[in-house]
């Protein structure tokens, strides 16, 4: 049995963890619930050694567990399958089953042992692979199941499953089912993270769940919960307490004329499936759905920079998108990352040397020589309607907060002019006051006539600045929210599920986008 | 000077500006001189030239004769040219080791094509071309087959220099006579300041301006800065790299001409180790190895750094075997000198006010 008790974490001030208990049993599977950002990961983290808790005991069986690092955990047991495949790709298959921790005789790696080690777990989760085959030449799926046979070769009495449905599709959903049986079979404890609410109802035995660093149910059988009740719970009642919701019209329609970024049958192999997409002018659309449903495979495709198989991008100007990025910048379309440090902000360099980067040194708008002092006085207008808190644009953007950070990459897109504005989780990282100026940044740039297409990982946002929601599952459109179908519920529980609202509601009268070829050049 | 009225950047009234890196406020013009002096990321080299020159001129008064000073102009001329590529390189986090081979390539094209007959004036232009088009080879490499810079042009150091050596079948090849124009422009002086040193003073001069002031300079201290976010922005980091790769070949081949025009032959073994010594100038100079910053002044001075070092050594009569271990200690100490003065700097920034 595990027992994880009074569990304490907090990342410089910000609390990640606040006290958490957690018990797992064995032969049980214990889902683990939660939106991003209620501490789920940090949990896991801790049980499997790679953050230290501020405060908390682990117990494993009774006996209190001090683990420092990964490798710790897996001597007393606990072993994790986690997110993002961490298998070598051109290693072949046993190497890869024994990292670290081969079988040795005399001193060399004995691999006719790991073989009679391996075989058994492979067969038990009807993996069928080679052992001299290379990673790299296997499927997504058989690469998952590797990962989770190379937990069990370590003969685990806890195995942490750390979203691994977000690799699978349906079919090897069906495959995971089973290996979770086997390891009910086998008295395993299993922690079963994922955002797949049906999936929960369907397999596991006991679940909880998990709300701003605090367990908000803890150890309820699943047999007692909906998928409702569930988003309920992971919700809580602050849906309107961050920004107040917008008022939706209920109306989307709009004259087909108007102006409008269009995907027309967009496929893009194994990411996309015929997406039909219209943004007109003016108008927020935010893309909602789990990791891997597609909708940040729609903001590549709309910035030039996956390539789509089939289908066409059309630009509000009725000019095809350029299928690089480069091009689509060219163009208009302008791309704010939540990830400002890597894709936002060069950190080293003042505010101005940031503003002008977009128009003044990328696209050249300035002609062949730039003076600095025009570029300060642009940027200083920037900073102030803004309000990006500054001493003076000479200040190395390092030096500001997040939020300050991020004003600044919305101040070298603004600087271009664009009327494509695609954000990717916008506020990730930033605090409230900042977020709510954004939100009203994002409606007046709207109002002005800029088409803007929102990714994000948190529902509410996306209720609170969206027009119209859609939801992709899957890689294919699932619902389009707006109007009273349009709030955080209705879209965590449509992303998790891949079930449209039974009652369509009065905004979906969406107008099909006529797929007439030749548009207005 | 340029446009030096204080921008009215001040969005904030009561926020205080932070000590230092902060522009002009006023006072008198020579005052404001001072003050963009004292922001110059190449002031350290300068004053540590000043102070070598005059260290070295108090034992050997001679030292300081003007036209002492102008021979080791002279000498730094060549490794000086190659260091302002190379900043613009390390500016955007690449390298180009083969910058050394470039340099006695286009030194011998150009002695050959006179051999051949052709005006000295038209093979220097031609080796200059072949020089950008070594730089175009480089970047090619890097770009089609993926390959860092450094392993990239590691080979063609290799394969630049044994080509040098194979049609040179491994003897000097004697370019223009002394009579030539060529040789005469290159081999005099104005004002007693030799005709290389003030090549290598325009040199500086245009791509300060090409750095500060135009798209490219602040395209390739973008990539270097957040090669992601240059991505991101828009900016064509391919094309970026290419045009960087091929300013350096041609730096490489000016840098040959010229020492076609000064010593009036190409030796095949000439310019060995000098990609490092061009590396050693920019980075004394105050070029940072991580990217993001670079600055041409100081990779000419950092030339002239060595260059003083080296004929200093003669002076004190250190055996010129020793002149190797003494470079390379007066690269150590530079370098260690610039990253402990910046960390200091930047510790004493991070300990400022964050908003």
């Amino acid at each position: 049995m595990l027992e994880a008790q009074g569990i304490r974490k907090a990342y410089g001030g910000v609390v990640a963890l606040a006290g958490v208990d957690l018990t797992v049993l064995p032969g049980s599977v214990h889902a683990l619930l939660g939106e991003n950002g209620a501490g789920k990961s940090t949990l896991v983290k801790v049980l499997v050694g790679a953050v230290t808790p501020d405060a908390g005991v682990l117990r494993l069986g009774g006996r209190e567990l001090r683990i420092t690092n990964t490798a710790d955990a897996v001597d007393n047991g606990i072993a994790v399958v986690s997110q993002e495949l961490s298998l070598f790709p051109d290693l072949d298959v046993l190497s890869n089953l024994f990292p670290m921790r081969e079988p040795l005789r005399a001193g060399l790696v004995d691999r006719r042992r790991m073989a009679e080690l391996a075989r058994p777990v492979l067969d038990e989760l009807g993996l069928d692979v080679g052992l001299e085959q290379p990673v790299e030449q296997l499927p997504l799926d058989q690469r998952q199941l590797l990962e989770i046979a190379r937990a069990l070769i370590t003969n685990p009495q806890v195995l942490i499953l750390d979203e691994p449905t977000s690799a699978l599709h349906a079919r090897e959903t069906e495959r995971l089912h089973d290996v979770l049986r086997t390891l009910r079979k086998r008295e395993v404890a299993v922690v079963y993270v994922t955002h797949h609410l049906e999936d929960v109802l369907a397999v596991c035995d006991e679940v909880t769940i998990m709300r701003d660093g605090r367990v908000a149910v803890p150890s309820v059988p699943a047999r007692s919960l909906t998928v409702d009740r569930i988003v309920q719970h992971m919700l809580g009642d602050k849906v309107a307490a961050i920004v107040e919701e917008r008022s939706h019209q209920g109306d989307m329609s709009f004259d087909p004329s108007t102006p409008a970024l269009r995907l027309e049958n967009v496929t893009v192999g194994g990411e996309l499936e015929d997406v039909d997409l219209t943004v007109p002018c003016g108008r927020i659309v935010g893309l909602a759905g789990v990791a891997g449903a597609g909708h940040r495979a729609v903001l590549s495709v709309a910035s030039g920079v996956l390539r789509p198989d089939r289908g066409r991008i059309v630009l509000p100007g009725g000019e095809p998108l350029k299928n690089n990025l480069r091009g689509a910048i060219s163009q208009g379309v302008a791309i704010v990352s939540g990830d400002r440090k890597r894709y936002g902000v060069m950190l080293d360099k003042p505010i101005w040397d940031n503003v002008g980067q977009v128009s003044s040194v990328a696209l050249r708008r300035d002609g062949m020589f730039l003076r600095a002092g025009r570029i300060r006085e642009r940027a200083a207008e920037h900073v102030k309607r803004l309000g990006i808190k500054t001493p003076s644009v000479d200040q190395e953007v390092g030096m500001l907060s997040g939020g300050n950070q991020q004003k600044v990459v919305f101040a070298k897109w603004l600087e271009a002019a664009p009327s494509v504005l695609l954000l990717d989780d916008p506020t990730r990282g930033i605090d409230v006051g900042a977020k709510a100026e954004i939100y009203n940044l994002l409606r007046e740039l709207a109002d002005r006539g800029a088409v803007q297409l929102v990714s994000s990982s948190d529902p509410r946002e996306l209720a609170a600045v969206c027009d119209e929601v859609v939801v992709f599952f899957n890689g294919r459109v699932c619902a389009r929210l707006s109007g009273r179908d349009l709030d955080a519920h209705t879209i965590l529980e449509v992303m998790n599920t891949g079930v449209p609202p039974r009652d369509p509601g009065p905004g979906h009268g969406h107008p099909v986008p006529d797929g007439a070829p030749g548009g207005r050049s | 000077m340029s446009e030096a009225t204080a921008p009215a950047t001040t969005a904030d009234e009561n926020a205080q500006p932070p000590a230092g890196r902060q522009p002009q406020g006023g006072g008198s013009g020579l005052r404001r001189f001072g003050r963009t002096l004292l922001a110059q990321e190449y002031l350290g080299v300068l004053v540590a030239t000043i102070a070598l020159v005059l260290l070295i001129g108090a034992f050997y008064p001679r030292f300081l004769q003007f036209d002492q000073l102008m021979s080791i102009l002279n000498s730094a001329t060549y490794i000086g040219i190659l260091a302002c590529g190379m900043a613009f390189l390390l500016a955007m986090r690449e390298l180009d080791l083969s910058v050394g081979s470039t340099y006695a390539l286009t030194a011998l094209v150009c002695a050959m094509l006179v051999q051949d007959g052709f005006n000295s004036w038209l093979s220097a232009l031609l080796a200059i071309v072949a020089g950008g088009l070594l730089g175009l080879f480089n970047a090619l490499l890097i770009q089609y087959f993926g390959l860092p810079s450094i392993v990239a042009t590691l080979a063609t150091l290799a394969m630049y220099r044994g080509l040098t050596l194979a049609l040179s079948e491994g003897t000097q090849v004697l370019g223009p006579p002394l009579e030539d124009s060529f040789s005469q422009v290159f081999t005099g002086d104005v004002a007693g300041v030799p005709v290389t040193g003030i090549v290598l003073i325009v040199v500086a001069a245009l791509l300060t301006v090409v750095l500060r002031s135009t798209p490219f300079g602040y395209r390739v201290r973008a990539i270097g800065s957040n090669p992601d976010a240059a991505a991101f922005s828009g900016i064509p980091v391919n094309r970026v790299r290419m045009q960087a790769f091929i300013l350096t070949g041609v730096l490489g081949g000016l840098a040959g001409v010229l020492t076609i025009g000064y010593l009036g032959a190409a030796d095949p073994n000439t310019g060995t180790g000098y990609e490092l010594q061009a590396i050693a100038a920019a980075v004394i100079g105050g070029t940072s190895l991580a990217g993001g910053r670079a600055t041409i002044v100081g990779a000419a001075l950092g030339s002239v750094l060595l260059g003083v070092v080296a004929s200093g050594l003669a002076y004190f009569s250190v055996p010129i075997n020793w002149n190797q271990f003494a470079l390379g200690a007066v690269i150590l100490g530079a370098v260690s000198l610039d990253s402990y003065v910046r960390r200091r700097r930047r510790q004493a920034t991070a300990r400022g006010p964050r908003l």
